[in-house]
């Protein structure tokens, strides 16, 4: 029998950053949003409504609001426009952004995997509402994304502008077109023109999460050397735009719950180990717009999922690892989580 | 547009006031028994209704003579029916004959000169309609316009798709045409979407200078644009995508920054309706068939391209 290792008690509990933080810099993001809309005549008052962004703070270079600003510009803008195709022109003009150190690195990236390490590592920056997960599955690489901050309506939108984002950068890198598959949760939207025409070939709606995946072959093939002149406007980095921590709070309870499945965690384990008091705990993740059990569902439905298929594991092994009595009770949690059975799931 | 017209709104409340002074001086205001409710709500709703229908057209068109037209036939039958509004409560000696006047002889003027606005209105929109025609072919459906271009978008497209294909037969097929611009991203990554915006719109332009009286151009999506060639066989449906991509090829964009046109090809897919076919098509079918030529056009070109470099 092989000896279980225990796992090290979390003497210092997560950092994150949450809906209320400055650390959303206002200058990319919002300045983007804001120019697309007002190209798109959106009138200031409206556009501005109910998010304390004032239109002259924007280009300071120092300048940064919270994500919970960010999100109702967001809704604003959606709100007035008939138009479809925002989230994708903001997501071809997102990357590599303004702020000289980070898109240095993204621009010096001389593969697809050094691209990705670059993106993850300044997440908290270039994507702060809607965080990237990076794993592999078997011969393919997935990024895939976890709500932040509670994006709520807001997140289909999030969802589009960084995948069109990604997408769009690592085109114009590898200058060549990756074949990426591209998996949503949600229905096929009446727009899914935009989708074909920003993203390009393989989509697939009525998924059970939001995904873009490729082969891994492509990881490692080498780019040649940028040799477009930097973006004007840079700004300087100062010390402490990096500085800051690379994940939400939603992303950090999930992270959190995804790697101390073993110990089946619970709300008053993880509370304490987020430093805080249960009630606290409650109340910031209602903050958040979610519950505790919100979570853990998600973080088991994607483990069952990953487990399933990927890994082949038998129901009884899966029902196992998520602390289930038995195989009927995952069967109903499962169909509940992915309205698949679990046989549904395999094939 | 109503700063455009701020002449004409002054010299109506002028009016308006005019009349309310000179009732004042020469008649008696009624108690408050005397009132007729159905005839205040009646004849006020009509001034009432008759000012809204002013400040619209005057908010929508520009100045003109159509608009003077239909904006002085407004005004006059706004003024009578706010003199008739009036005397609900104001008595008028017997002897007073003006406002019998302006109630009277206001209403028909101004619906005279209604109807000849009305009627040189409807001569500039036949004018317009086929000024749009390329556009929208018979059917004008205005929320779903496409804010850069002007054109129509996807939804459209289907709908037209759809009806194109319930009346089609086998003797007309109908072509559909997919125009991609190239590398239009890295237009938008060096010179900002503005610019990209810019000239998205001269080209969809220069697209409908390209095309035949009963064809119709949407913009599908991104730099996509769709060209719908009711009753075209493959080797006319071939003839105007070349001479669309030659047109494409010798335009001279100018962006605002810099002096140095900058020039642009564009790859074309093109799906024909196969009615001999057991399936019959549909418009995402045909899209899709339209999509997967573009796709090929795309790596064609590509292709070619690394051969060359």
């Amino acid at each position: 029998m092989s000896k279980s290792v225990e796992l090290p008690l979390r003497s210092v509990p997560p950092v994150y950053y949450e809906r209320d933080s400055t650390i959303v810099h206002s200058h990319f993001w919002p300045a983007e949003l804001i120019e697309l809309a007002q190209a798109r005549v959106i009138p200031e008052h409206k556009l501005l409504r109910h998010t304390g962004i004032f239109c002259e703070d924007i280009h300071r270079p120092d300048h940064r609001i919270c994500p919970e600003q960010l999100l109702q510009l967001i809704q604003n803008i959606t709100k007035n426009t008939s138009a479809d195709d925002l989230s994708f022109l903001v997501g071809h003009q997102l990357l590599p952004g303004k702020i000289a150190v980070i898109s240095d690195q993204l621009m010096a990236s001389t593969n697809l995997d050094e691209l990705i390490d670059a993106l993850v590592e300044h997440q908290a920056f270039l994507s702060p509402l809607i965080n990237i997960r990076r794993c592999y599955e078997g011969d393919e690489l997935v990024l895939y994304w976890q709500d932040a901050c509670g994006a709520e309506d807001s997140f289909i939108f999030l969802v589009e502008a960084l995948t069109t984002a990604i997408s769009s950068l690592a085109r114009w890198r590898s200058n060549s077109r990756l074949p990426w598959q591209f998996y949503f949760s949600h229905k096929a939207p009446v727009y899914i023109e935009q989708y074909e025409v920003h993203l390009g070939g393989n989509i697939h709606f009525d998924c059970q999460r939001n995904a873009m995946v490729i082969h891994r072959e492509y990881c490692y093939q080498a780019w040649a050397k940028n040799t477009h002149a930097s973006v004007e406007n840079f700004l300087a980095a100062s010390r402490n735009t990096v500085n800051i921590p690379t994940k939400g709070f939603l992303a950090a309870v999930y992270d959190y719950l995804h790697s101390n499945i073993a110990t089946d965690p619970n709300l008053e384990q993880t509370a304490a180990d987020f430093g805080m008091s249960s009630a606290t705990f409650k109340r910031k993740l209602k903050k958040h717009r979610s519950h505790f059990q919100a979570i853990y569902d998600q973080v088991r439905k994607d483990l069952a999922v990953y487990w399933i298929n990927q890994e082949g594991w038998s129901s009884e092994q899966v029902a196992k690892k998520l602390h289930f009595h038995d195989v009927a009770n995952l069967r109903r949690a499962f169909k509940k989580w992915t309205g698949l059975t679990l046989l549904a799931a395999r094939s | 547009m109503l700063a455009l017209h701020k002449w004409k709104l002054l010299f109506l409340a002028l009016a308006a006031n005019l009349a309310l002074v000179g009732s004042l001086a020469s008649g008696d205001i009624k108690t408050t028994s005397e009132w007729n409710w159905l005839d205040i709500v009646g004849e006020g709703g009509l001034a009432l209704l008759a000012l809204i229908w002013l400040l619209l057209i005057l908010h929508s068109r520009p100045a003109g003579r159509v608009t003077q037209f239909l904006s002085l036939g407004l005004s006059a039958v706004f003024i009578a029916g706010f003199q008739d509004w009036l005397d609900e409560f104001i008595y008028f000696p017997e002897g007073a004959l003006w406002d019998h006047w302006i109630e009277s002889g206001f209403m028909p003027i101004g619906l005279i000169l209604l109807t000849l606005g009305i009627y040189h209105w409807h001569k500039e929109q036949l004018l317009i309609t086929e000024q749009l025609r390329k556009r929208e072919r018979l059917f004008r459906e205005h929320r779903g316009l496409d804010f850069t271009t002007s054109l129509s978008g996807a939804h459209y497209l289907r709908v037209q798709l759809q009806h194109e294909l319930a009346q089609g037969n086998q003797e007309n097929p109908l072509a559909l045409v997919l125009i991609d611009i190239d590398n239009f991203a890295q237009i938008n990554r060096r010179y900002g979407n503005r610019e990209g915006d810019n000239l998205l719109h001269s080209l969809s332009e220069l697209l409908l200078l390209n095309i035949r009286r009963n064809d119709l151009l949407c913009r599908y999506a991104g730099d996509r644009f769709a060209l719908l060639l009711p009753n075209t066989g493959k080797l006319m449906a071939n003839t105007i995508a070349a001479e669309i991509s030659q047109a494409v090829r010798h335009f001279a964009f100018k962006p605002q920054q810099q002096q140095d046109s900058i020039f642009h090809s564009v790859s074309i897919g093109i799906a024909f309706s196969c009615g001999q076919t057991a399936e019959a098509d549909t418009p995402d079918s045909l899209i899709a068939r339209a999509t997967q030529a573009l796709l090929h056009a795309k790596e064609q070109r590509d292709s070619q391209q690394l051969r060359a470099a």
